[in-house]
């Protein structure tokens, strides 16, 4: 640990906290990073469904309560560079009405920043850490740089389902992912063998291990594994961070350590759990709450799952985990007003899959069992495909994240997260499941089933905007009324959109930190 | 960062590769689950009432499942911090310590198995255990007394596809390249 003080102090090392490492410290700050799990390195991303679980969240207790808990035992990462190391890394961009989702449609909120203000930010972070696509074929997709890395390869699970949508009418396009599909500033190219949930050893996936924590340290910043943040100390007036303290190491020793700039990008759960735990005589209700906001507008995608059995082959294990191709169709907010939806989705199709695991070939038909189960296996790992609707869950304010009463092993409050679906986003799951049916009968699919409404990503809980009255950090992700104090990360976004948060996220932490 | 080649297949530990440490006769031995299921080897955690109908419920649910040592490998998972856990229950908002999952799961099998029959679930005849498993899984056991009934069978479901086809040996027998960048240096860790 350094000794006394820092410039910057950034607790987690995921994504975010990753590229602000990187940036400040190639800046000639000094920075340090506390990461609350254990070191992994490449050679700890054993390739294995079972293994990687190891990779997910192992904190402190969460209690998940209401209709659709925000799974953060799934969605969460511990170690080095968070969940982004288990991340499919599959990189869309926002679009510009889901800045502007309050002023023209009338629900849900507003962004402080628009689409072509981060615009400049996606096409940054997409050169250094490399984006595999074909923007043409993308005619949904925003404004933007072409993506540096051509498309990633389709398999025959991805040619079987795309004939589906293009019997409908509708267009498929290579599905943007940071993965290599060829070598790229001396990364390998992917070798499509699905293991992008355990980890990409190879470096062909841009994770923090492989893109920004390399850059940190190359650049002087030093990252402290095991060392928990237990509270974030301001002055005696309160309007600024004096440092943190925390704990460190199996036996929870005790320390502290002074820091000009405090970033907390610590996932969305967690970034507001140290703020309300860190009240104090000016900050009553924690830090950057002097309005009751902190916390709340947690919210999770649904994941419309649709699944089903072809005549031909489809090699289902070939390719990433977050698919071949995307289909962003439904992406305008009221495609499915008809239904009682509001929101936005995509397709991801064809996503590698395994024969067990949360999100493998047995767990799409939890039903089976007994005799039933070895034949249906064989038959899936030559025939099944699949694909999942990003599903935008509309803000609620009284989706949050609270202390709860319990404390941990080191005596602190554990968070407790709500979260309900507002209607109009159960809608909208089920259109997507309506939908996706539709596409596999015009595929030919021999027999179509759906799963489960799954939880997918987690969002807000410390979200930006204008007004402080409303908000709980600026557009940059500095926390109101404290000046030296930052968040990054998904927990940021006012709303969710209808596609995954790292890239968005990555953006917003690469403009803040040239600001910082 | 040092990255792995593009298939360079690294096995840590190549002697030791899909073992994991079992004590018999006092002294650490290490072997695959399998290998400590048909040994007899003794359990860590589980008792020998909550061995017998976890033994034969994982056999009713995924057929296999106990000659690939789905006892061993659970009785090891609930003994290991959890961080180290590779049990499926991790993700389903169940706090850790997990044997009282379990523990409480089985106890209440036991007791419907002894309402029914009375005997417990692990001696009951196949097609008495048939039809309870069969109720088990449609979620229609009355009085159930352990932790919610669709996730039980859920993660013991689970517990019992991971050892049956999660493994390098399971991908084989459905015929799925393994297709590994770094080999798992055991089974369920170690």
């Amino acid at each position: 640990m350094p000794a006394g003080h820092v410039d910057a102090l950034i607790v987690g090392s995921g994504a975010t906290g990753s590229l602000i490492a990187a940036r400040l410290a190639e800046k000639g700050k000094t920075v340090a990073i506390l990461e609350a799990g254990p070191e992994r390195t490449a050679g700890d991303l054993v390739s294995s469904t079972l293994w990687a679980r190891r990779l997910k969240w192992s904190g402190a207790r969460v209690i998940e309560t209401g209709s659709r808990p925000v799974g953060h035992g799934f969605n969460a990462g511990f170690g080095t560079g968070g969940s982004a190391t288990h991340h499919y890394a599959v990189w869309p961009r926002l679009h510009p009405d889901d800045f502007r989702m309050h002023s023209r449609f009338g629900r849900g909120l507003d962004w402080p920043i628009s689409y072509d203000e981060l615009r400049p930010y996606y096409d940054k972070v997409q050169l250094e850490a490399g984006i595999s696509g074909d923007a043409k074929q993308e005619s949904w997709r925003p404004p933007g740089a072409p993506y540096p890395m051509g498309p990633v390869p389709v398999f025959g699970q991805g040619k079987v389902i795309a004939r589906g949508f293009e019997k409908l009418g509708k267009k498929t396009a290579p599905l943007p992912l940071a993965v290599t599909s060829a070598p790229y500033n001396g990364r390998a190219a992917c070798i499509w063998d699905g293991w992008c949930d355990a980890g990409c050893p190879i470096g062909a996936l841009a994770n923090p291990l492989t893109i920004h924590l390399p850059k940190a340290t190359a650049a002087g910043a030093t990252i402290h594994h095991a060392t928990r943040v237990t509270r974030i100390l301001t002055s005696e007036d309160g309007a600024r961070i004096i440092g943190v303290e925390y704990v460190q190491g199996p036996k929870d020793t005790r320390g502290g350590l002074e820091a000009d700039l405090v970033i907390l990008a610590a996932f969305a759960v967690e970034n507001p759990r140290l703020l309300l735990a860190s009240a104090n005589a000016k900050h009553p209700h924690g830090l950057g709450n002097a309005n009751d906001v902190l916390g709340r507008y947690i919210m999770s995608h649904s994941a419309g799952l649709v699944y089903g059995f072809f005549e031909e082959r489809t090699e289902p294990y070939m390719g990433a985990f977050g698919g071949q191709l995307v289909n962003q169709d439904s992406y305008p907010k009221e495609t499915h007003a008809k239904r009682g939806a509001f929101g936005s989705y995509q397709w991801m199709i064809a996503q590698a899959v395994k024969p067990n695991d949360l999100l493998g070939i047995s767990t799409t038909r939890p039903d089976l069992y007994g005799d039933a189960v070895a034949p249906f296996m064989k038959r899936a790992v030559q025939h099944f495909a699949g694909m999942t609707a990003v599903c935008e869950d509309l803000p609620v304010a009284d989706n949050r994240v609270t202390l709860a009463s319990e404390r941990d092993a080191q005596g602190e409050p554990i968070a407790s997260v709500a979260h309900d679906a507002a209607p109009e986003s159960t809608s909208l799951w089920e259109a997507s499941l309506a939908e996706g049916k539709e596409v596999f009968a015009a595929a030919g699919a021999q027999e179509i089933w759906s799963g489960s409404r799954g939880a997918m990503h987690i969002m807000g809980g410390t979200i930006m905007g204008r007004d402080p009255g409303t908000s709980v950090a600026d557009s940059y992700g500095r926390v109101h009324g404290v000046r030296n104090l930052y968040v990054a990360g998904p927990g940021l976004f006012p709303t969710s959109g209808g596609v995954n948060p790292t890239f968005t996220a990555l953006a917003l932490a690469q403009r803040a930190a040239e600001k910082m | 960062m040092e990255f792995f080649s593009r298939r360079e297949f690294v096995c840590r530990g190549a002697g030791a590769a899909l073992l994991l440490p079992f004590i018999v006769g006092g002294c650490e031995k290490r072997m695959t689950p399998a290998e400590a299921a048909k040994g007899d080897v003794p359990l860590r955690t589980l008792t020998i009432s909550e061995e017998a109908a976890l033994r034969l419920l994982g056999d009713l649910l995924v057929p296999g499942s106990s000659e690939a040592g789905l006892v061993h490998y659970i009785d090891h998972q609930l003994s290991v911090p959890a961080g180290e856990n590779m049990l499926m229950i991790r993700y389903l908002g169940v706090p850790p310590p997990f044997v009282d999952f379990y523990r409480s799961g089985l106890k209440a099998l036991n007791a419907a198995a002894r309402q029914r029959h009375g005997t417990d679930f692990g001696v009951l005849t196949e097609e008495q255990s048939k039809a309870l498993v069969a109720d088990f899984a449609a979620s229609k056991i009355a009085d159930w007394q352990g932790p919610p009934l669709p996730l039980f069978y859920f993660v013991v479901r689970s517990d019992a596809i991971d050892v049956t086809y999660g493994t390098a040996h399971g991908f084989a027998s459905l015929g799925v390249p393994y297709m590994p960048h770094i080999v798992p240096p055991s089974n369920w860790g170690a």
